[in-house]
């Protein structure tokens, strides 16, 4: 069992490539027992492949890692496991069909004789429970847990590997704000018991209100290594981005027309309730709040990936049949949507061939695809958008983040749509990039397109939106102009529900 | 960048089949009196007729990531019907009419338990295997029927003229000219291969997978209908028995020919190079007059290099790229 | 009904017991002799090999895997070791078994090293395998058949026994590898390990379960066990040709999914396998005491197979619906 104080983790100068991507350029992380290590970053600062060459996954090329001294044995989960590193990942992978003592003791069983003590697991199971303060029952199968639950049931298998080190992958991102608070009294145990957490996170007041450490990454190079007490929200900001927030969101003042779409009493019980609200022409509405608050839910529900129970959709006043992509699209709506690599794009396609995927009424003649249009489709948007690729046939997998996701746009744009959903239409795409999407956004606007977007990211709301809807736990919380929106009001209502400080 | 190998690897894995194509022939041709002969070529197209067949439809099923195990089942229930039918007094044209329409049929009734129902297609087309052959054991028994008109049996088995194409070549022809066209000209085609690289994408990007699917399993049975008339007009005969185990050289054939087994790529004409892969093989054996049951082993092993090649030659490549790294 | 139904760990089996005796119930009904002792044993020893084979892929289905060579391998093992049999009179039953038992492993080797080994899709390597292994049938048999004659009296023997005139050696030694597989699965590493990697394939590489160890393993326990029913296939039938047991993998699967273990892994147990297998044998049985012409057998394996399928995907989503609806209470 280590001191408090002694140091349990250093990373020097560590290198990663995959290929000829440069994952890590030269890292470094020291991190002590007892204590809570937050690790910052844009998405493609090297956090997650840091993660993973700890975990095990990955092995580094270069620079030193130490563990309490000797050095970090690489190449195998099993290793690290052994030496003590747990990983909790974002979304918990549980084994679903079994218990919950079983989740815990996987491949480890306590035995008495030749055969696995169920008694002795559970009994240990529920120990482990008790003492990270979450009662749950060791023998119920683990299918059907949320997913805080599903945490708690992670760490707790650290916790009986006796992991010393444990790395959390943005535990919050999926978590309710009651849940955050759980996990949060969780971490500040594990940090009384002696061990060492390092966590990942995107949501800075979170960062703020718990570490005691925070190491910025900034293109897979630590940017710089402080306590918390030396450093605040604003410079932080500044070391992740490098470069001032203010140059990020062009927005331009456009014309706003009549009402594009109307959602009146949308209802799917699982996600949403009762949600309406209206876009017009030329009108940028950004629907705010955490991850898991159904906003990405009513987007699927709107262009009919997903059917809702009750409510109604419109589009230029007439009704929207529901449960049906190709309806949506009929009447010009199109979806960005969240995950570009699972939902956007076909990846081992050529940009080509996934820029003409929505347009083939226009490429097609009496039933052939005219592969002339299709390529020029493809250069005007390759112009519009300034894409970078080598060929038009390049699978858009060998393109970097930003490109995909302006190949995505392209698509979509290429249908001139009246209505552009957009979810998440930044997420892991380079600052430069993120300028270019936002103008591009701000473009459509101009042309007389009803925008919705959908961001988890507070100043590219504040950036863009004419308005902006908060929503909680599926419900609409509070709708604010964008005069009346505030850093402060938009995250009380996201975080709180309540409509005003 | 594990992507371009991929890329590269399936071009040269079109090569390579080719040059594994002309391999077999130069090797037959040379170890047998009369391999290229032109009766023994017009034996090798109109040996390959109902592998081809099913193979033009079967290449949609696999690129959307579907597979459909029943199709010689289908084949052998076409065609019972279509005898049984014809022995029972109904017209050859309704008979042959009722085969096509079984066949369809059974490629619906296959979408829909796949699509509607959502149950796994290699599990539930392997029950649809056994119970197409079943009830056409059911129907026939032991009994086969080997009177059809003549007109029918000389379009089986007759050459065009006194050349040595088969007469139902340009059936074939005119088939693979319309799938080859659907899958790589057409709207439909480039959906089909959207749903193998990524189900949901497809979805997002406003494609009706259900619908899609179906139809493709749908006309994947008619062509096995199709497939099962000339069966059954090339042997004249239908019996219950007829093409047993086909599935397998349809499959492999796919697989030879490129198209990978999950789905999302894949070409026709690599399928027909694969076909005739595989029938040349075949051809080879019988005339080095090789046992019979020594046929099936090599359909076996030819299913099994035909999915081990593409893993076993990404392996090798990406341990090359490895050792180039590191020196 | 419908509580019987529930997902439970004991659940599954109990309305199987009940489905079963249903079954029987109403066969008998119609046809008493279905319900005699002789048509007890029949069907018990009908059941002996298709239980046997189901117990035997158990492992591997759990892992989300299948093998469905293991009909070609039944015949195989029954005609070797009927040719060793006649070339040997001097054989008794222990070397018939290792004969059989070596071949079985042999085959299962082959199918572990490449789903285990390359990682390929277990259904089209298998479906590859059943040719091959069917195809040596077919070569090494060159149409010889074998008969009783040429047979250890000491095996044949075993097969015609039966305790209390009611429950057959082969269907009883059955029961004994159900005990023990069912044994394993709950109470130790390898069997628990089976189950994990079943449920979550990604996540049992990154927890460090041993997986190609297991499931090389698993393929040649499946291997050996067809390898042994191939002499139960000889003690029940006493003669053997080159298509013995051909296309029974089918009822074999069908027996092992409606016992309980979904084709997505993670689940099912080696008793509700068996419970399984009772009642693929006890719908044929009931079908042909019903006087359904033998021809229809391979149609109704296939629409067993189906439905089983499809029941199985009905509890599936009724368990998702029932999560769904637990959640939707969460939020309100």
């Amino acid at each position: 069992m280590a001191n408090k104080g002694d140091l349990l983790l250093e990373m020097k100068d560590v290198k990663k490539r995959f290929g000829g991507a440069v994952a890590l350029r030269g890292t470094s992380l020291s991190v002590r027992a007892g204590e809570i290590h937050a690790l910052l970053g844009e998405n493609g600062a090297g956090k997650s492949t840091m993660l993973k060459i700890l975990a095990g996954v990955h092995v580094h090329d270069g620079g030193e890692i130490t563990l309490g001294g000797s050095a970090f044995i690489s190449g195998s989960p099993q290793a690290s496991i052994d030496q003590g590193i747990a990983v909790i990942y974002q979304e918990p992978s549980l084994f679903l069909d079994l218990s919950l003592a079983e989740n815990v003791f996987v491949g480890r069983q306590p035995k008495k004789g030749i055969a696995i003590d169920w008694k002795e697991a559970e009994a240990q199971a529920s120990k482990l429970f008790k003492e990270l303060g979450v009662e749950l029952d060791p023998k119920r199968q683990a299918r059907g847990l949320s997913i805080a639950d599903q945490q708690v049931v992670e760490i707790a298998k650290a916790l009986s590997m006796n992991a010393n080190i444990i790395l959390m992958d943005e535990p919050t991102a999926a978590l309710s704000a009651s849940e955050v608070e759980r996990l949060m009294t969780v971490m500040r145990n594990l940090r009384a018991a002696n061990k060492a957490v390092i966590f990942v996170s995107h949501r800075l007041d979170e960062v703020f209100a718990i570490s005691d450490h925070i190491t910025v990454m900034r293109d897979g190079a630590t940017v710089s290594e402080k306590k918390i007490a030396q450093t605040d929200l604003q410079t932080v900001i500044k070391e992740m981005v490098g470069r001032e927030l203010t140059e990020l969101f062009p927005k331009t003042d456009h014309p706003i027309g009549d009402v594009v779409l109307e959602v009146e009493n949308l209802t799917n019980a699982a996600y949403f309730r009762n949600v309406s609200f209206t876009v017009r022409k030329g009108e940028i509405v950004a629907l705010a709040g955490l991850v898991g608050s159904g906003r990405s839910e009513i987007a699927r529900s709107i262009f009919g990936i997903d059917s809702y129970d009750e409510g109604s959709v419109k589009i230029n006043h007439k009704p929207l049949k529901k449960n049906s992509p190709i309806a949506a699209m009929d009447v010009k709506i199109a979806l960005v949507p969240e995950d570009r690599r699972q939902q956007g794009l076909f990846m081992v396609a050529g940009v080509n061939r996934n820029i003409s995927m929505e347009s083939f009424s226009r490429l097609t003649g009496r039933f052939f695809i005219n592969f002339k249009k299709e390529r020029a489709l493809t250069n005007e948007w390759r112009e519009n958008l300034s894409i970078k690729y080598a060929d038009q046939s390049d699978p858009v997998d060998r393109l970097s983040g930003g490109n995909q996701q302006k190949t995505v746009l392209a698509k979509w744009l290429a249908t001139n749509p009246d209505l552009l959903i957009v979810d998440e239409p930044t997420r892991g795409i380079d600052v430069g990039t993120k300028a270019e999407v936002h103008r591009l956004i701000d473009k459509a606007a101009g042309e007389g397109k009803a925008v919705l977007m959908i961001s988890s990211e507070l100043p590219e709301v504040l950036g863009m939106a004419d308005r902006i809807i908060v929503m909680r736990e599926g419900r609409q919380v509070t709708e604010l102009s964008r005069k009346e929106a505030t850093q402060e009001n938009v995250i009380a209502a996201a975080t709180t529900g309540k409509k005003g400080i | 960048m594990p992507e371009k190998n991929k890329f590269k690897l399936r071009k040269s894995w079109d090569t390579a089949i080719l040059a594994l194509l002309f391999v077999v022939w130069v090797l037959a041709s040379m170890t047998t009196d009369n391999f290229l002969s032109s009766i023994n070529v017009s034996q090798i197209f109109s040996n390959s007729s109902e592998i081809m067949i099913m193979g033009f439809a079967m290449v949609f099923l696999i690129i959307a990531g579907e597979i459909d195990l029943s199709i010689a089942s289908i084949l052998a229930l076409s065609s019972a019907m279509l005898g049984y039918s014809y022995a029972h007094g109904a017209p050859i044209w309704l008979a042959i009419l009722i085969a096509m329409a079984v066949g369809t049929t059974c490629g619906f009734i296959n979408g829909f338990l796949v699509t509607k129902l959502g149950l796994g297609s290699l599990a539930v087309t392997i029950g649809a295997l056994a119970l197409y052959r079943g009830i056409a054991n059911g129907i026939l028994g032991t009994n086969t029927i080997n009177e059809f008109p003549e007109f029918w049996t000389n379009f089986g088995f007759d050459t065009i003229g006194k050349s040595f194409i088969p007469q139902t070549l340009p059936v074939i022809i005119v088939f693979g000219i319309f799938f080859g066209l659907l899958l790589h000209n057409t709207p439909f085609g480039r959906r089909t291969l959207a749903i193998g690289q990524s189900q949901m994408a497809a979805r997002f990007a406003g494609v009706n997978v259900v619908r899609h699917k179906i139809i493709i399993f749908t006309f994947t049975g008619f062509m096995s209908g199709v497939a099962g008339i000339i069966y059954t007009f090339r042997f004249s005969t239908a019996q219950a028995d007829n093409g047993v185990g086909l599935e397998l050289l349809v499959i492999s054939a796919c697989l030879l020919g490129g198209v990978s087994i999950f789905g999302g790529i894949g070409t026709m004409w690599g399928v027909v190079a694969g076909v005739m892969l595989a029938s040349s093989v075949e051809s080879w054996l019988t005339l080095r007059e090789i046992n019979a049951q020594w046929r099936t082993i090599v359909t076996g092993i030819l299913l099994l290099i035909s999915v081990a090649a593409p893993v076993l030659v990404d392996k090798w490549k990406r341990a090359k790229a490895t050792a180039a790294n590191k020196s | 009904m419908a509580s019987l139904f529930k997902r439970k760990a004991l659940g599954r089996e109990a309305s199987l017991g009940v489905i079963l005796i249903f079954a029987v119930a109403v066969t008998g009904f119609i046809n008493p002799r279905f319900v005699t002792g002789d048509g007890t044993r029949d069907l018990l020893s009908a059941t002996a090999i298709v239980a046997l084979l189901a117990i035997g892929i158990a492992p591997i289905m759990i892992m989300r895997h299948i093998d469905l060579s293991i009909a070609s391998t039944v015949g195989f093992s029954a005609w070797l070791v009927a040719d060793t049999c006649a070339k040997n009179p001097s054989f008794t039953w222990v070397q018939c078994f290792l004969v059989g038992g070596s071949l079985g492993i042999v085959i299962g080797i082959l199918n572990g090293l490449l789903v285990a080994g390359l990682r390929l899709p277990s259904l089209v390597v298998t479906l590859g395998t059943l040719y091959i292994v069917r195809g040596g049938v077919y070569v090494v048999s060159n149409s010889v058949d074998y008969n009783a004659q040429e047979m250890p009296k000491s095996l044949l023997k075993i097969g015609s026994t039966a305790f209390f005139g009611l429950l057959p050696v082969p269907f009883f030694l059955a029961l004994v590898l159900m005990a023990i597989v069912a044994w394993f699965l709950k109470y130790t590493k390898a069997g628990r390990d089976c189950y994990a990697i079943g449920s979550n394939p990604p996540a049992a590489d990154l927890v460090g379960l041993k997986v190609f160890r297991r499931t090389f393993l698993a393929y040649i326990f499946s291997g050996f066990i067809a390898g042994i029913a191939g002499v139960f296939y000889l003690m029940r039938f006493a003669q053997v040709d080159s298509t013995a047991f051909y296309g029974q993998e089918l009822a074999v699967v069908a027996a092992a999914v409606i016992g309980g273990i979904g084709l997505l892994g993670g689940a099912g147990t080696a008793v509700g396998v068996v419970i399984g297998a009772l009642l693929v044998q006890t719908i044929q049985g009931a079908l042909a005491a019903l006087g359904v012409d033998a021809f229809w057998k391979a149609a109704i394996n296939g629409l067993l197979l189906i439905v089983a399928i499809y029941a199985d995907r009905i509890l599936a989503s009724r368990s998702e619906k029932a999560l769904l609806a637990q959640r939707i209470k969460e939020r309100v």
